[in-house]
């Protein structure tokens, strides 16, 4: 369960909304994929090991690398490193993996905050 | 960061904007918004104080687009110009901002910023100014606003120039619920 999710139990309608924004935006990608989005951006902040990505296409790969630089480097990604991610998944695809990569980074934020302690009382 | 969209509008006879490009994914964008209604619909924790984290993390990220959008609900609840101008790297010595949002913003600094600056002092004000059900909405408001920042710089669609916009305040969708 996210931090978010988890914080958000004494709400159960928020949480629902929340839990299907996030169900909604996963599910736009292949599973694989939206998988490994939370795994590497997690390893940026220390929170997990980076995928392994040997056997990845170069696609994947490219994609990856742009989902690295959401949690301290968003403003320096380049007009060729995002085309790099569209070339792969397309604009529909480019859409919902920049929502999931930013979501995975916010989500990785208010664990290390520890958001749902806080939200305990 | 590139002002030039790195991906078109979905919508016929619209220029690629944050809604005429998550319309590439209608299910999300419905979802979305439906969240964001009922987040901005609930009273749990004041439009003012909601508005006060967002301003605070269209700063940090540099989001154009959200630096320059104001909810009206919010400006309704008294939060002027002169109260964001203050939302700065110095808003500690702000006297305009009241000490409750003094603790949201630094809640909003370590969540989007650096987790290390939400000290056991910081914490315990946060936890002194609002009740358990009020940080989560809080978490939930920043987590969106940070995400939504992002996800508009990198899909390059911050404008070049932006007049101050004051918005309806997001609304739960009827429809969807």
């Amino acid at each position: 369960m996210s931090a978010v999710c988890a914080a958000l139990a004494g709400d159960p309608v928020l949480a629902k909304h929340y839990a299907d924004f996030r169900a909604k935006a996963h599910g736009a990608l292949d599973p694989g994929l939206a998988a490994l989005i939370g795994e590497a951006v997690a390893a940026v902040h220390g929170m997990g090991a980076a995928p392994d990505e040997g056997g990845l296409d170069d696609g994947t790969c490219a994609c990856l690398a742009y989902a690295r630089r959401m949690p301290f480097e968003h403003t320096a990604i380049t007009d060729a490193e995002a085309a790099g991610v569209v070339a792969h998944l397309g604009e529909a695809g480019f859409v919902a993996y920049s929502v999931v990569a930013a979501l995975a980074d916010a989500e990785c934020r208010a664990a290390l905050v520890d958001l749902p302690g806080l939200a305990g009382g | 960061m590139s002002t030039t969209p790195r991906v078109s509008s979905a919508i016929a006879a619209e220029p690629p904007h944050f809604g005429s490009v998550l319309a590439h994914q209608p299910e999300i964008a419905s979802s979305f918004f439906a969240l964001y209604g009922r987040f901005w619909g609930s009273d749990v924790l004041a439009a003012r104080i909601k508005e006060v984290a967002r301003m605070r993390n269209a700063r940090v990220t540099q989001c154009g687009f959200c630096r320059n959008v104001r909810f009206d609900k919010a400006l309704g609840q008294g939060l002027g110009e002169e109260v964001v101008d203050d939302i700065t790297d110095s808003y500690e010595t702000s006297t305009r901002l009241t000490n409750t949002e003094k603790a949201v913003l630094r809640f909003t600094d370590a969540l989007i910023h650096d987790p290390e600056l939400l000290t056991g002092d910081a914490r315990a004000a946060l936890q002194r100014h609002l009740t358990p059900a009020q940080i989560a909405e809080l978490g939930l408001g920043v987590v969106l606003f940070l995400a939504l920042a992002k996800a508009l710089i990198t899909m390059g669609l911050e404008p070049e120039a932006m007049d101050r916009t004051v918005l309806p305040t997001p609304a739960v969708l009827e429809a969807a619920e």
